[in-house]
């Protein structure tokens, strides 16, 4: 009786240890890479690395820092795994978070800014103007089959254009400051810790996974997502509107995408909006949702690690000699490594140097055949 | 008003036309070679932004053909990466694509601070070369269309030629030699040229790695040419507006000059229109050339669609 749901339980238990195994080994081979590029190129390594690896925990006020970008981080991986499982390669995120910032600053900056409705709503408006952001390259290709990656690639340029723009002819403070007026304190994120940078922006992160997970895992709405991301055709045999899902999967990561852009810019680091305030961020959900395999329950676990490392290198960059920049071919290499069966030669390889010369062809090969 | 027009019809916009569509029909022109063997090059973006500062950086030490090849090289070194991840470790090529792009946009950054010591985001410390331009003066002596013929083809990049040279070789390539029909029979249904014994793995692996070539040579005529020296982002989206202008092209290769020369034109009404429109909001101008990307991607869709429907209602 009790055999077949335990040995549900099992597969599925071997399949987490084994995609935790992978997730575990491509950060591991990419510290390793950072570790030689760090050896080789600064003239402090060891201080290099050292901060790279224990600044972010030694204080509170940085491990604020760490988790204000968790926050963010978990975000954007969220916005990707939407539409990952949809398969869907929409990359608007970007765009929605400067729309979304957009939004928040009207409304904190409105009349309505110093009233205790500054807050939701201007999380509120964030939301739509990113569901907007993302629902424009959705329609676009649901009902003309125009390319998301295109469509969406340009919206990015065009919002950063726009917030670029409406700050300095509208928004700024005077005449050559790139920043608007801060926001009254009733439109920014209380603090959840003080002296910390930790606020509102973590709970809304935690309550957007376990809604994401909800909406994925729980409603009819995400099983027909997961169906259309596993296969479109037969979805659609199966009376599944997939166009409908494929809008509405853009749509709401868009939202999420805008909800990050309120977070920027009502959040303790900012209070205020400024030009390029992202950083770059917002693409680094690509690498959080791909370590995830795009499942939202995973996205804040992936998101701390990563977290970790994006704020050690920002401190490495401030206290050494290596860039911050450094972390782009961290991220990158741990993206190639997760989504491709990288595994296998450096296993075998590593089976060769721990035990004896294993008869390991065969194990190797069916691998590499994989 | 009348200033934008004379300026728009002058020989001298032609000129910057053909500079600005220079790099964007290179990148295209891979997009084009990846796309029709059935792998989505995304990755032109980066393979640019690397061809620029590898050419910057070797263009200190070397001649400028020498940096050239260099930026020609980088890209084709990334389109390999790709095809190994994408084609030997079966990973989705997008996300390879995008992993590379972010890549670039950080690793040319950590790259230019090492080799300049400590140079954040600019090469200003770096004494670059350029690509000369070719001298065609001696048409002058053309009676008649002489000065005119010079005014318009007198001092464009060597790779600009090039460029349009690639332009036919490519169709040659294409649609008049057996290679090009195994590429375009292996994007367009792989299982009949694997069952007639072609590899279709090495055939995308080659395509890919032409395509990164090409947008590195695209970065180099951009880090050379339109702007002497490197910046960060300096590709600035060219690479993302090249892959719509492979779509917009139909996929082939005249149709990619076309889309080039549309997106250059308005890059290069957005290089010239400071000078005129004083009071116009440069932030403005710098969005048109991505405006004008996805409206001409949602006509060109639109289009396509009609004609598809029109086909099936045909058949039925």
């Amino acid at each position: 009786m009790s055999t077949m749901p335990t040995l549900a339980k099992q597969s599925r238990w071997t399949a987490v240890r084994a995609e935790v195994q992978r997730a575990v080994t491509a950060i591991l081979v990419a510290l390793l890479v950072t570790v030689i590029v760090v050896m080789l190129t600064s003239k402090t390594p060891f201080e290099a690395l050292n901060t790279l690896l224990t600044a972010p925990a030694s204080k509170p006020r940085t491990i604020g820092l760490w988790f204000d970008d968790v926050a963010k981080l978990t975000v954007t991986g969220l916005a990707f795994s939407l539409v990952f499982q949809a398969r869907q390669f929409a990359m608007g995120v970007q765009g929605q978070v400067y729309v979304g910032a957009l939004a928040a600053t009207y409304v904190a900056l409105s009349p309505l800014g110093p009233t205790f409705a500054a807050i939701p709503l201007g999380i509120l408006a964030a939301m739509l103007a990113g569901a907007v952001w993302g629902f424009l390259p959705g329609i676009a290709k649901a009902r003309l089959g125009a390319n998301e990656i295109v469509s969406s690639l340009m919206l990015n340029y065009i919002a950063i254009e726009l917030c670029n723009f409406l700050v300095r002819v509208q928004l700024r403070e005077k005449p050559g400051v790139l920043t608007s007026l801060e926001f009254p304190d009733t439109a920014v994120f209380p603090p959840m810790i003080p002296g910390t940078r930790i606020d509102l922006g973590l709970v809304l992160a935690l309550g957007a996974t376990l809604l994401v997970w909800f909406a994925l895992y729980r409603t009819a709405w995400g099983l027909k997502l997961r169906l259309v991301g596993h296969n479109a055709r037969f979805a659609e045999y199966a009376g599944i509107k997939s166009t409908l899902i494929m809008v509405s999967a853009m749509t709401a990561a868009g939202a999420l995408g805008g909800m990050l852009g309120a977070m920027f810019v009502q959040g303790q680091t900012y209070g205020k909006l400024t030009v390029m305030f992202e950083g770059g961020l917002a693409f680094e959900g690509i690498l959080v949702a791909i370590v995830a395999r795009s499942r939202p329950l995973a996205v804040p676990v992936v998101a701390i690690f990563y977290g970790y490392l994006r704020q050690g290198a920002q401190l490495m960059n401030i206290r050494t000699d290596v860039p911050a920049e450094v972390i782009g071919v961290v991220t990158a290499i741990i993206i190639l490594l997760v989504s491709s069966s990288f595994s296998i030669p450096g296993k075998a390889w590593l089976l060769g140097l721990f035990r004896r010369p294993a008869p390991q062809t065969d194990a190797a090969v069916d691998g590499a055949a994989k | 008003m009348i200033e934008l027009l004379a300026t728009v019809i002058s020989s001298a916009f032609f000129v910057t036309v053909i500079r600005t569509t220079t790099p964007l029909l290179l990148a295209t022109l891979g997009g084009l070679i990846a796309d029709l063997s059935g792998a989505l090059n995304v990755a032109l973006e980066g393979q640019m932004l690397v061809g620029c500062l590898t050419a910057v950086i070797v263009s200190v030490y070397a001649p400028w053909y020498v940096a050239v090849l260099a930026g020609l090289g980088s890209g084709a070194v990334l389109g390999l990466v790709m095809a190994f991840f994408a084609l030997r470790l079966k990973a989705d090529i997008i996300l390879v694509g995008f992993a590379i792009n972010i890549m670039a946009a950080g690793g040319t950054v950590f790259a230019l601070a090492m080799a300049t010591g400590g140079d954040k985001g600019t090469s200003i410390n770096l004494v670059s070369k350029a690509i000369p331009p070719v001298d065609l003066s001696f048409l002058g002596v053309i009676p008649g269309i002489g000065p005119v013929l010079v005014s318009l083809l007198s001092g464009h990049s060597v790779l600009s030629w090039v460029a349009a040279f690639l332009v036919f070789a490519i169709w040659y390539f294409l649609y008049r030699m057996p290679w090009g029909l195994w590429l375009r029979g292996v994007g367009e249904y792989p299982a009949a040229p694997a069952a007639a014994g072609i590899p279709v793995n090495a055939v995308r692996a080659w395509s890919l790695v032409v395509s990164g070539g090409l947008a590195g040579l695209g970065g180099a005529q951009l880090a050379m040419f339109n702007y002497v020296g490197f910046a960060r982002d300096m590709t600035a989206g060219r690479g993302f507006i090249a892959l719509g202008a492979v779509l917009l092209g139909a996929r082939h290769p005249v149709g990619a000059l076309l889309a080039a020369l549309l997106f250059g034109a308005f890059e290069g009404l957005a290089v010239v229109m400071p000078g005129l429109f004083a009071d116009a909001p440069a932030e403005l101008i710098r969005m048109i050339p991505f405006i004008v990307t996805i409206l001409a991607l949602v006509l060109f869709s639109y289009r396509a669609q009609r004609a598809r429907q029109m086909r099936t209602l045909s058949k039925s």
